[in-house]
């Protein structure tokens, strides 16, 4: 009982054949190929999968495909833009945010979710919009510093 | 030796992996699916402990999208057993990928489904049934010594499965003479490591070349090659074993695993590429645990607080078919810790159980050792009336007396445990918390400070087993590039980053032109996991080893174009050139179309090509024992020091860590920066192990915390303020005087939250044996008040 999706993945218009039972992110990751995203738990506790869906950032293994038909995906390999890093992306890599790589898209997408949403973001506030993400290798510091280092230079 | 510590090592260079990750172009073993990938899932045992007497695989069978199914019993006929790991200590057992006849903890594989999807897979394992005879659970590891216990493994006939112990001369007399004698039962709970990424396997056997390429989220790539082969039956030569990105492991994954070794029998068989991700659930049931053992420990002090032995029997969970002995070997070898104690007795048991399987994590063993030890220490001060500082800075190893050796014959490379804590006192103004303490206190606050130091042996090597060396090839390329062949794989160490530091530094490559290829067995030389600790002990050491080669050979090449001996030569801006006269000198790109292309200019007997290969051997190991039964098989010994602040809610049980202070030691730093993030995220693991985690099982052995719902990782809302500084005392056995720096952060926070806590709640007479130190643990010891005093000499 195959159904045909069509959706907007980082600006460009796609569709697929998906079983109503499909998460979103294996959408992405098996018939999309984008393999950016990733899963960590697939119980919406890890925030591996995290993407923007019209906006919001969600944990994609929490959303069957054919919910998001029609609407606006936007994944990490959407962040950057023809040859150049967005600022959250500059600001990971400046900040030693990163280890092993594999919470990172995640926590991107939900750092770029909140400075969507709020210019100038408290700490509580961004700690608020990563508390979903687990990350275990970096102890968070060095994620809440290159986020909060975004958003001030957001203010200029 | 001497420390050659030139830039770019020891600079806060940028992680040159990083940019792939920020990208969400980095590679993960999920991240690949070649065309006609299968996709496996398997049947799990849903009891601890009970004899298969049949599994019904037909209907599953029929499921649509299904390839094959296999059973325990189709698997051993066709399989040989695998091979266990762990010394000549350890009782062997006959075990394959699948259970065959009986299972021996929940979760455990028995039966595997092959699917066109993950999705079909799983579908089918939920027609499978099967039919148990039920045995009684074996969970607690002290009631499975006991006559009469149900067996584990019936071929071995007990469950005590491992055994060593060791004691020094005259230990008795030193107990009976002693003023007062600390008595105390402490156990260390059961975790686990759970890196973000599970365990993920692709195997893709090509039927043309009878060759089998295995990609696996391995922290140890070249041993589970020789595995593979063996269990296929075909030479190291036809197996190719690819660890691409892997998503952390933290122990985890430097083991082998059941599923590991079936998966490229399936792709062998059905001939095509199989693929198995594992889910969390999994992950948590099924991963190697880490820690649970109890420590029945006494130490023997004078009055005034000086430490003159130590005698412990440890009875260690190794779970039902337990793979290695290095966590209760290293527990064993280093509960005398940082102190002056000569004298030393131990018991250690490994017990097997009806748990999964134990085996690595970070800290393993160390973490146990260090974590009962400072528990003990806290509570002999409390008995003396001393402070812990007081008890602690009489009784250190004196920096003078390194390299130091231990009762059990382990060599300290080096240390300034004194200095390290003054440091860490003086950071967190430990005269002033505890004037605010008593303040605090008078307002009902219970604010507790933890003090503690923690030594993380690194690097270890056992005969026939990890780590006795590591190695790295380099080859400068035709067009001035450098490549380097780094014989470990990585996690998220930030080797491609370091390692290119260290080549930089030696050749004059720059940074950036340098690539380093790991993980994969194809072009890497040999070597073992990356684990212990291990790379900037003996893998960077073979990194600048090959370097220093290379550097010799462009040296070599230039002097005989400038007509100056190598002596006189150094590298800078691209250029060797004579010290003496920076005018007289010549191109690298010069030097590198000589060795390529222009040969009879090479200096007399010079090969050509510029290709390197260094080795490096652990320094400092014995590999067997002096004939008092003592040896060192660590070889770097980094530490940490630690103020912690606590403030406990009596009502509600929580703890909250106002600020955590710790002043770390690993001599020597290649990249600053990947080691305080290292620092920062394995203190928070070690938060989580201290205050939140715990694999918690019921009495029929069913695991009770298999999602992250009920096994709490810290998240960032957890995390408190934590001040970390260094002090450098260099390895004097490395070139680059580096100690291992990725877990001393991890052990840490459990005994030193748990001093916080106790000293929280001293006058509350609350005293803390177990952990992790959840609300309703505390709640429960302050309601208990009083558990039993230390028993007198």
């Amino acid at each position: 009982m195959l159904k045909t999706i069509s959706l907007t993945v980082n600006g460009k218009p796609c569709s697929g054949e998906v079983e109503p039972r499909t998460l979103l992110a294996h959408f992405l990751r098996d018939t999309l190929r984008l393999t950016g995203t990733h899963l960590g738990c697939v119980v919406g506790r890890c925030g591996a999968c995290t993407v923007m869906w019209n906006g919001t950032p969600v944990k994609s293994c929490m959303v069957f495909a054919v919910q998001a038909s029609g609407d606006e995906i936007i994944t990490v390999e959407g962040l950057a833009g023809d040859k150049r890093l967005h600022p959250l992306q500059e600001a990971f890599w400046k900040n030693d945010a990163v280890e092993c790589g594999y919470c990172t898209p995640g926590m991107l997408m939900s750092a770029y979710g909140l400075l969507q949403k709020v210019n100038h973001p408290t700490e509580e506030q961004i700690k608020k919009a990563i508390s979903g993400n687990l990350c275990r290798c970096t102890g968070y510091r060095n994620i809440v510093a290159a986020i909060k280092e975004t958003a001030d230079n957001f203010k200029r | 030796m001497e420390f050659p510590i030139n830039p770019p090592i020891g600079d806060r260079v940028k992680r040159k992996e990083t940019l792939r990750f920020v990208t969400g172009t980095g590679r993960y073993v999920d991240d690949l699916l070649p065309p006609g990938t299968l996709h496996a899932a398997f049947v799990r045992s849903s009891c601890a402990h009970g004899r298969i007497k049949s599994i019904d695989v037909e209907a599953a069978r029929s499921m649509p999208g299904v390839h094959a199914i296999f059973t325990g019993k189709d698997i051993a006929a066709v399989l040989k057993p695998l091979r266990i790991g762990g010394s000549s200590r350890v009782r062997q057992v006959k075990l394959y990928p699948l259970a065959v006849d009986k299972v021996r903890y929940f979760g455990e594989p028995l039966a595997v489904v092959v699917a066109d999807t993950r999705y079909l897979a799983e579908d089918a394992i939920e027609e499978v049934t099967v039919d148990y005879e039920m045995l009684p659970a074996v969970i607690d590891p002290e009631l499975a010594l006991q006559p009469g216990a149900a067996s584990v493994h019936e071929e071995i006939g007990s469950n005590l499965v491992y055994e060593y112990h060791f004691a020094t001369e005259g230990i008795e007399k030193i107990f009976q003479e002693a003023d007062c004698v600390i008595k105390e039962r402490i156990r260390s709970h059961r975790i686990t490591a759970c890196p973000i990424e599970p365990r993920a396997y692709l195997a893709h056997y090509d039927p043309q070349e009878e060759s089998l390429t295995m990609w696996s989220a391995t922290a140890n790539p070249h041993s589970l090659r020789t595995r593979i082969a063996d269990i296929l039956s075909l030479p190291e030569g036809k197996v190719r074993v690819i660890a691409p990105d892997v998503g952390g492991s933290f122990g985890v994954k430097i083991q082998t695993y059941q599923e590991e070794l079936l998966l490229p029998y399936l792709s062998a068989k059905l001939e095509r590429p199989v693929k198995w991700c594992e889910t969390r659930v999994e992950h948590l049931r099924n991963g190697r645990h880490g820690r649970d053992q109890i420590h029945y420990i006494e130490m023997a002090l004078k009055k005034d607080g000086t430490m003159l032995g130590i005698r412990d029997k440890i009875i260690a969970d190794m779970g039902s078919t337990y793979t290695v002995d290095h966590s209760i070997m290293a527990s064993a070898l280093y509960v005398p810790g940082v102190y002056q104690i000569q004298n030393y007795a131990v018991d250690a048991l490994g017990v097997s159980t009806n748990k999964t399987t134990h085996g690595s994590l970070r800290g393993i063993g160390k973490a146990d050792a260090s974590y009962i030890l400072e528990r003990l220490v806290d509570i002999a001060a409390r008995e003396l009336k001393l402070d812990p500082v007081e008890i602690r800075m009489k009784n250190f190893i004196p920096a003078e007396a390194f390299p130091y050796r231990n009762a059990t014959g382990a060599l300290y490379d080096s240390g300034q445990y004194h200095l390290c804590l003054k440091r860490v006192l003086e950071m967190a103004d430990y005269e002033q918390l505890r004037k605010e303490q008593k303040e605090l206190r008078r307002q009902g606050i219970y604010r507790g400070i933890g003090v503690a130091l923690v030594m993380e042996p690194t690097s270890s090597s056992r005969i026939h087993a990890t780590g006795g060396y590591a190695s790295c090839r380099m080859r400068i390329e035709p067009s001035g590039a450098a490549t380097v062949f780094s014989s470990m794989g990585e996690q998220g160490q930030g080797h491609e980053t370091t390692i290119a530091q260290i080549v930089a530094s030696q050749t004059g490559i720059p940074f950036d032109k340098i690539q380093v290829i790991h993980g994969d067995t194809l072009p890497t030389p040999y070597g073992f996991g990356t684990g212990s600790s291990r790379s900037s002990v003996v893998l960077m050491p073979s990194a600048w080893v090959a370097a220093k080669k290379m550097r010799d050979k462009l040296l070599g090449i230039a002097a005989r174009n400038l007509n100056v001996v190598p002596e006189k030569l150094d590298i800078a801006n691209g250029k060797v050139f004579a010290k003496e006269d920076g005018s007289r000198a010549v191109e690298i790109m010069e030097i590198v179309r000589t060795a390529y292309g222009a040969i009879h200019l090479l200096p007399e007997n010079m090969e050509p090509g510029l290709e390197t290969t260094g080795y490096f051997v652990n320094p400092n190991i014995d590999y067997t024992p002096d004939d008092k039964g003592r040896m060192n098989t660590f070889s770097s010994y980094p530490y940490a020091a630690i103020v912690a602040v606590v403030d406990v809610d009596i009502e509600t049980g929580f703890v909250k860590i106002v600020r955590y202070c710790t002043v770390h030691d690993c001599g020597n730093m290649i990249n600053p920066q990947i080691v305080d993030t290292q620092q920062q995220g394995s203190i928070v693991q070690g938060i989580g192990a201290a205050l939140f985690e715990e694999l918690r099982y019921d009495e029929e052995g069913q695991l009770l915390t298999s999602t992250f719902m009920d096994y709490r990782l810290p998240s960032v809302e957890e995390v408190p303020e934590i001040v970390l500084d260094h002090i450098i005392t260099p390895n004097p056995f490395t070139p680059l005087g580096a100690k291992g720096a990725g877990e001393t952060g991890m052990l840490g926070p459990p005994p030193v939250l748990c001093n916080a806590v106790e000293d929280a709640l001293s006058p509350l007479g609350v005293k803390i044996r177990e952990t992790p130190l959840s609300p309703e643990r505390i709640l429960d010891l302050i309601e208990k008040g009083n558990a039993p005093k230390p028993t007198h000499a």
